[in-house]
């Protein structure tokens, strides 16, 4: 077990910067004998960096054959190497589950020997818990960039989500720090995993960004007229293996069902927000992830290619963009209206809604009591709770202004872009510059009480 | 107008709405212990009387929701003190306008009852990821909690699910009950066992788990994004005491 340890260790410490630790988004995986999974995922605690920690997040194995210049594990680095077996992972995994500290395994790797080689460890490992353990719990397995489509195939018969990470918002940026990644190889999984959710019919869009759109039959039409859109590439790739559905067992078995997500590195190379978020809106369109991850560079290597590791991670520009990504996701927002050729950062001042509001200041006040939800999201200050509260309200009676508070509304931000019942509470008149100095304001006390550093936490529930 | 004193089941409270609609009025709704009996006021005992609480529990099933009902016994197994009071007001008026009393987001009465509801939502979800287990010698799985409400059979079907083939204990020391659950049946019951109790004595491999979690707790942080008080507001230290890995 010591042995364990020391596996652990190394194994766990490199794959902390790997974003994602959602458990959510997979239910009615057959019944095993132990194990299940939440719809809206659990946290079974906080790290010391105030991280959810849902899986256990763990390395297969750290010995690497790439290079790539921003990973810690690159081939040249010096760094101590482990490889788990594939049993002692698994029995690891069990044991952490029944204490009820982890909601299940999220399994990375970097590529030892090969992709194929690799694959073929991390699928015998995922069936032994599956299959020998018996366990129904949540798997997110990273999926390796140039693994073959069979393995592919097999190991989202036994994951619940699959990701593969685009690593670099660009071709460009990928070309110069991961030149042994080729942008084909990420993107052929990808599709694979797309095309086989349609296949089965299981696709589901990220947030409410395809609402009242059947995303299968349409991805489907796609394929089917051979969209070459950029990302969704021209070869053609079933997802296939159709028979493979069914286990042995004659049980029928889903492929990934909680879908597929992706992480890209910010602040590594110099692409600006307006890239970083078309780049995600293109993955939601073309590939329906479940999610785009933002990773802030943490320095890691001293290479002339990077950022110094003097350099703090930029984490408030992650935050932003996270929001950004909430606004596509959640607020209906469109990538260029949120950035555009003219304003292609984020303002690290002010949270993108705010900013998006006082350029298009010509829509606003808008009259709570009358206006449609989609255009209530689009008001700083109310989120989906609050917009969902007061459609219903206005069902019963007139909403008062007094009442927005009671119903979560954020009023000291709201009140400038609002009117209740013909009146307007922001002051005299609506004036962008106004408006502009009393939000900087409030951020500027809000960066004040939450040090920059101490600002790091994506909320659910953010209110803007 | 009487100060009601009830036995503090939920028969009992349901019990005490019947009275309030059929005799004296409730002043005050509490339960004998929270209670300084004095000159002033005219108190009541009421006794739990099965039928009554029946009753009035079909009445909120069918005059306001099945939706408020599952609302209304969840904040009666809150800590909040003055429950009793809100929970009938807010019965009195979802009996006179129905099934629509959840959407007046604006009313006292309804956004009382939604707060308490929420904060012990709030709780029933961290427990099913805080909860923390222990392997006993005897194979069964035990884990303790203290909980600011009472939320025991609120998480019991959640883990009966998740340990299907395991025999598992969930003790809420502050209360001094437990569910118990063997092959995804459970019951609630009370008891009372310390920690030092023979019968709690875990696997000799049982240190050796733990202190794996507690590697990997640390090693998962990273250090240059370090955020206590992050990490603290999502998880209040008043539960940390019954968590692993925060004994390093």
């Amino acid at each position: 077990m010591n042995n364990v340890m020391k596996k652990l260790q190394i194994l766990a410490d490199s794959a902390k910067y790997d974003v994602s630790c959602s458990s959510s988004g997979s239910s009615g995986r057959e019944k095993n004998k132990i194990g299940s999974t939440h719809i809206s995922g659990i946290c079974h605690t906080w790290s010391a960096d105030g991280r959810c920690v849902s899986l256990l997040k763990i390395l297969f194995t750290n010995k690497c054959v790439y290079d790539c210049e921003y990973c810690v594990n690159r081939k040249s680095g010096e760094v101590e190497r482990e490889s788990f077996e594939p049993e002692e992972l698994a029995k690891l995994t069990i044991e952490f589950y029944k204490r009820n500290y982890i909601e299940g395994l999220f399994l990375s790797s970097a590529v030892e020997i090969s992709p194929d080689y690799t694959g073929e460890r991390i699928l015998q490992c995922l069936k032994i818990l599956r299959e020998k353990y018996g366990f129904a719990g949540y798997i997110h397995a990273k999926i390796i960039p140039g693994l073959s489509s069979e393995l592919v195939y097999q190991i989202g018969l036994v994951a619940d989500r699959l990701s593969v990470n685009i690593e670099l918002p660009t071709e460009a940026g990928l070309k110069k720090l991961a030149p042994q990644k080729k942008i084909e190889n990420i993107l052929k999984p990808m599709k694979q995993i797309t095309t086989s959710m349609v296949e089965q019919k299981s696709l589901k869009g990220p947030g409410t960004m395809f609402n009242g759109i059947n995303v299968n039959k349409e991805i489907e039409e796609r394929l089917k007229i051979g969209d070459n859109s950029e990302y969704l590439i021209t070869e053609n790739i079933g997802g296939g293996y159709g028979s493979a559905l069914v286990s042995e067992s004659g049980m029928k078995r889903k492929f990934a069902p909680a879908g597929q997500t992706t992480q890209m590195i910010i602040g590594a190379t110099g692409e600006t927000d307006w890239q970083i978020v078309m780049a995600s809106e293109k993955l939601y369109h073309n590939f329906i992830m479940k999610r785009v991850y933002f990773s802030a560079y943490i320095p890691i290597n001293s290479t002339s290619l990077l950022p110094s590791v003097f350099t703090a991670p930029p984490l408030i520009r992650e935050h932003r963009l996270y929001q950004a990504d909430w606004l596509l996701r959640f607020y209906g927002f469109k990538a260029d209206e949120i950035l555009d050729m003219h304003n292609p950062n984020l303002s690290l001042d002010m949270d993108p809604k705010a900013a998006w509001a006082l350029r298009n200041i010509k829509k606003f006040p808008m009259e709570v009591n009358k206006v449609s939800f989609e255009d209530l999201l689009k008001i700083p200050g109310i989120g989906q709770i609050s917009a969902k509260r007061i459609i219903r309200q206005r069902m019963v009676g007139a909403i008062n202004y007094e009442d927005l508070k009671k119903m979560g509304v954020v009023l000291k931000r709201a009140r400038f872009f609002i009117t209740c019942k013909g009146k307007y509470y922001g002051g005299k008149d609506i004036v962008e510059e106004t408006v502009k100095g009393q939000i900087l304001l409030q951020e500027k006390i809000k960066s004040k009480i939450i040090l920059p550093t101490d600002g790091y936490q994506i909320s659910m529930f953010q209110n803007n | 107008m009487a100060i009601y004193i009830y036995d503090g089941s939920f028969d009992g409270f349901l019990t005490c709405v019947y009275n309030h609609y059929y005799e004296n009025k409730a002043a005050n709704i509490t339960v004998e212990e929270n209670y300084a009996d004095n000159f002033l006021e005219t108190s009541i005992k009421i006794a739990t009387d099965s039928v009554k609480a029946e009753k009035v529990y079909s009445a909120i099933e069918e005059k306001i929701s099945v939706f408020d009902l599952k609302k209304i016994y969840r904040v009666f197994m809150s800590s909040e003190e003055k429950k009793e009071m809100y929970l009938l007001e807010y019965i009195v008026l979802g009996f006179s306008i129905g099934n629509k009393i959840s959407m007046f987001h604006s009313n006292d009465t309804v956004k009382r009852i939604e707060s308490i509801n929420h904060k012990i939502n709030r709780e029933i979800e961290r427990m099913l990821g805080l909860v923390r287990f222990k392997e006993l010698k005897s194979g069964i799985f035990y884990g303790k909690i203290e909980t600011d409400h009472d939320i025991l059979e609120f998480i019991a079907e959640h883990f009966a699910k998740r340990l299907n083939d395991e025999t598992f204990i969930i003790h809420d020391k502050k209360r001094n009950k437990a569910v118990v659950c063997q092959n995804e049946k459970w019951y609630i019951t009370s008891m009372i066992i310390e920690d030092s109790d023979k019968n709690l004595e875990v696997i000799d491999k049982e240190k050796e788990t733990q202190n794996l979690w507690k590697e990997y707790f640390k090693r998962i942080s990273i250090e240059e994004r370090k955020n206590l008080r992050c990490q603290k507001n999502m998880m209040p230290s008043r539960y940390w005491l019954n968590l692993t890995e925060m004994h390093q």
